[in-house]
């Protein structure tokens, strides 16, 4: 009984590996006929003519990467300016309710902030490159606040109290004795953050326009990859379906890549904290 | 001067391979055609007991006929409450792949299956016309209500040729309108869609070569143009977006509030995009044995010239007995008791020969 | 540790040299307080846009009557219906949950009970961690490839993708909470004859289970608002369908995704409706959440 089920429990937490697996396995190999035909093209292209089986993926690469930068100029400054002060400067009852309310608005589902997007905001400054990146920065806020909170309420009070008696000024304490303790673990916030906005399709498929163009003009619109796979995959067949599935390769790869180094960044800071 | 005629030679040829009953039917619908929203007569076609149909068909494909279908499939719930049909929409290039991979009972398409996809399918299928409609060209400009484009306008325009809405290009169509110095945001379709391919073919015959961009469900657009899912899609931004022009089909255009364009016609005439202008369109288009027929860019002095045509798909053998009298139940009702709902919605009714014919075809698909 | 404190020490120094830098040191604060006081401004603006958008066109929409009655075959049509929608939620939410749910538990015991520090654990755990950042849609295009392209749209493959996506949260959150059970609990039971997997599921478990209740529910919230796999794998239709495993079905994320993009008023409306339904849905699952934490952890205190 015991060896039974200790040995359900090893393949419970096995599952996780076989589904990673099976993703990067069943997408890939799904992915290989586009990888084949197009070759480095995938990549380096921006031509992307489904009729003639061109599948040059760089304009959609682009635009993810546009529009997270422009997520993370917004969500993060404001993030952070929120968790400082809920840690930092409000009083305690305040700081209990905005970080309630913090969590009710990281739950709201993303299809809801692209139907805000595309109803009431895009009507008013159109569908682009900024109008996705908006979008995402606020629908990412509420996340990295609340784990930007987290990573500050583990830097030790003692250390406030130390800075504040040697008559620094509020910002001096945070400067001087907080930043570099948290710094770690609010890297990590922002990562986490980055990768959700990377991988997020819904909202930015409402919004951004559908237009494979790279460009430095954020206001025009634009094309992301996420986008594209659900604009295109009911109609997509043969290399068509492959490229866009390609594409979710892509997306993948870049998503672990930015999540495990977050993971890896918070979980060093986190060790560093403990030891101290 | 010359279309008149050989719009008559047209008729005459059509007449003779098809019915005798064709002039005569033409005419009536010319008389009928003055009542643009009215419901029209119910043409005759097979005995359904349609309260016997009990099944869920699945269809996918032209957003175009969406509203037509949406409307009579409604409709058809009164009389036949144990069928269920579900009509995805999703685009002409989705509904003929999905028909490809059998997820679907039928599929809608304006656009013809090319030759070289037909093998993909899991056999014989049937094109069935059930209505045409106008696209329209639809733009959102502030002061500006009445537009007046001809092909090779309307070809610059969503080629990225012509950039303003000021363009004298533009002008020289338009004499008396006051156009502004505003940027001109063409919107196309996102997903592969027959619309496309029917208003990429229209520019292709009509603009020569003004127009470079081939046609087809989906064609290479330039890069900084805006896209939208289905004609819903391009209508929603037409109408958000100030500036913006798209193609729509007319019944979305109107029911969504868009004001469109009247575009030249062959015999150089400025023609709006109405259910009349489908008609007379559709009455000059010769129909082949597949009952496939081209009504784009047709002659005649009221022809609207970007006019499609539309139909459902099936396999003409059903395999599954109970969706099989289904699908053959709903195709019966869409051209019949749905012919006379079709100006309801802004769609032209078939006329009537070819709805005959389409009746008539019925009886190839094989249940069972 | 070193370099604040270095920092520190500095501070002060340059305070009693230089009284006119006063001023810049007021000024840098005032800066700062303005900031943190921007921010929560510029995050208030949109988010409570959105909420009060939510609120104004979404309740006036909903009744009894939305929640239930069918969705209009025509999206021309105003009034009601987002009933089929709802159901869909619920059933893919609940079969998800009924499939990651107990696998993910098991999992988190696996890690906290057994595996603990050990190699296959802490690869398994970053793993873990690695998943929840896995986009929506790529567990729509793996679930499509695996399932979809064999078995067909199908109810049940939008909900192994959703499953996919609670897994980790799943994993990660009862972890945590089997950590917060106190090591005597376990050698207590253990010293009483019973063994490991007894003291787990008789002692550990029940102890813990507030908190794996609330994480799974934070867990079935996100799967609740999920939309491009349901897109991929599931459909859309217009009816209710109870056969998970045949047929396509629908949710309240993809209608809301499909009459968002319509230009229709009725259509629009109906969006808000099943907005409005979804963000209630997930904040009554996200306070549920919370509640049975606080309780959890007062218990906690008083043990």
């Amino acid at each position: 009984m015991e060896a039974g089920f200790r040995g359900l429990t090893v393949l419970a937490g096995l599952v996780v590996l076989a589904i990673l697996g099976l993703i990067a396995w069943s997408t890939t190999s799904q992915a290989w006929d586009a990888f084949a035909s197009q070759g480095l093209g995938f990549f380096t292209s921006s031509d992307w003519n489904p009729n003639q089986g061109r599948f040059g993926a760089l304009a959609f690469i682009y635009g993810t990467v546009v529009i997270s930068v422009i997520a993370l100029v917004f969500a993060v400054p404001v993030s952070l300016g929120i968790a400082l002060f809920v840690s930092e400067a409000a009083p305690p009852r305040v700081q209990t309710a905005i970080g309630y309310v913090i969590d009710l608005l990281a739950a709201i589902p993303s299809v809801v902030y692209g139907l805000w997007g595309v109803l009431v905001l895009a009507p008013v400054i159109g569908k682009s490159f900024f109008t996705a990146g908006v979008i995402l920065g606020v629908m990412i806020t509420p996340i990295v606040t609340s784990i930007s909170r987290e990573v500050l309420r583990t830097v030790p009070r003692a250390q406030r109290e130390a800075a504040l008696a040697l008559g620094a000024t509020r910002w001096e304490t945070i400067r001087a004795a907080v930043l570099p303790w948290a710094k770690g673990g609010l890297v990590g916030a922002v990562m986490l953050g980055l990768g959700r906005a990377m991988g997020e399709t819904i909202a930015a498929a409402l919004v951004i326009g559908s237009s494979p163009q790279i460009t430095l003009a954020i206001f025009g619109s634009g094309d992301s990859a996420a986008a594209v796979i659900v604009n295109q995959f009911g109609e997509a067949a043969g290399t068509h379906r492959s490229a866009l599935i390609g594409l979710g390769v892509v997306l993948f790869l870049l998503t672990i890549g930015v999540n495990g180094a977050a993971r890896a960044v918070v979980h060093r800071s986190e060790q560093a904290a403990g030891a101290v | 001067m010359r279309s008149p005629n050989r719009r008559l030679a047209v008729a005459v040829a059509v007449a003779a391979a098809t019915s005798l009953s064709f002039t005569a039917c033409a005419k009536k619908d010319d008389s009928s055609s003055t009542g643009g929203g009215a419901a029209g007569s119910v043409p005759a076609g097979k005995t359904v007991d349609y309260a016997k149909l009990e099944a869920t068909l699945n269809g996918s494909g032209s957003s175009f006929q969406k509203g037509f279908n949406d409307t009579a499939v409604a409709e058809m719930k009164k009389v036949a409450p144990k069928l269920v049909v579900n009509y995805a929409g999703g685009g002409s290039s989705k509904g003929k792949k999905d028909l490809q991979d059998g997820i679907v009972d039928f599929a809608g398409t304006d656009s013809l299956v090319k030759d070289e996809d037909k093998a993909k399918f899991k056999g014989e299928f049937l094109y069935f016309p059930t209505v045409s409609a106008p696209i329209t060209v639809s733009f959102n400009v502030k002061g500006v209500d009445k537009l007046n484009l001809s092909a090779s306008t309307v070809a610059k325009i969503f080629q990225g040729d012509i950039k303003k809405w000021n363009d004298a290009a533009i002008k020289a169509d338009n004499p008396d309108a006051t156009l502004p110095d505003a940027d001109i945001k063409a919107v196309h379709r996102a997903d592969g869609s027959g619309t496309t391919s029917n208003f990429t073919k229209y520019l292709k015959a009509a603009a020569g070569s003004d127009w470079k961009l081939d046609a087809g469900d989906t064609v290479n657009w330039p890069a900084d143009s805006q896209a939208g899912n289905g004609n819903g899609g391009v209508a929603q931004a037409v109408k958000s977006t100030d500036g913006a022009i798209g193609y729509v089909d007319l019944s979305d255009a109107k029911a969504s509030g868009l004001k469109f364009a009247a575009i030249k016609n062959k015999a150089g005439k400025f023609v709006e995009p109405t259910v009349d202008g489908a008609k007379a369109a559709v009455d000059g288009a010769s129909v082949k044995d597949d009952l496939t027929y081209s009504p784009l860019d047709a002659a005649g002095e009221k022809a609207y010239p970007i006019t499609s045509p539309t139909w459902i798909i099936v396999y003409a053998k059903q395999t599954d007995k109970a969706k099989g009298e289904a699908v053959k139940g709903l195709l019966n009702y869409l051209l019949t008791e749905g012919q006379a709902l079709a100006p309801t919605v802004d769609y032209a009714a078939l006329p009537e020969g070819l709805q005959k014919k389409a009746v008539a075809q019925l009886d190839k698909i094989q249940v069972g | 540790m070193s370099r604040p404190s270095a920092a520190m020490t500095a501070e002060p120094g340059i305070a009693i040299l230089a009284s006119q830098l006063t001023a810049t040191r007021r000024g840098k604060d005032l800066a700062a307080s303005l900031w943190m006081w921007g921010a929560l401004l510029v995050a208030i603006v949109p988010l409570g846009a959105i909420v009060l958008y939510l609120i104004q066109l979404g309740a006036g929409v909903i009744s009894l009557e939305f929640v239930t009655s069918s969705i209009p075959i025509s999206p021309r049509e105003k009034g009601p219906g987002m009933g089929p929608a709802v159901a869909g939620t619920l059933l893919l939410t609940g079969l998800a949950s009924a499939l990651a749910i107990p696998l993910g538990v098991l999992a988190a015991v696996y890690l906290n009970e057994y595996g603990k520090r050990g190699r296959l654990a802490t690869v398994v755990r970053f793993l873990a961690d690695v998943m929840t950042g896995v986009p929506s849609i790529v567990m729509g295009l793996f679930i499509y490839s695996v399932w979809v392209l064999h078995f067909g749209l199908s109810g049940f493959a939008g909900a192994l993708a959703l499953a996919c996506l609670m897994l980790p949260i799943v994993i990660r959150s009862t972890e945590e909470m089997l950590r917060l059970v106190p090591d005597e609990l376990r050698q207590a039971s253990l010293a009483l004859g019973n063994t490991t997997w007894r003291t787990v599921v008789t002692v550990v478990l029940p102890a813990a289970l507030p908190g794996i209740v609330s994480g799974a529910m934070l867990a079935v919230a996100r799967a609740a608002g999920e939309t491009a796999p349901v897109l991929f794998c599931v459909g859309i239709v217009s009816d209710v369908n109870w056969n998970a495993f045949s047929g396509s079905n629908t949710t309240l994320s993809a209608q809301i995704f499909a009459n968002a993009q319509s230009p229709f008023v009725g259509a629009q409306d109906r969006a808000w409706g099943a907005a409005f339904t979804l963000v209630v849905l997930v904040f009554l699952l996200t306070v549920g959440a919370r509640f049975v934490s606080a309780r959890f952890t007062r218990k906690r205190g008083g043990l």
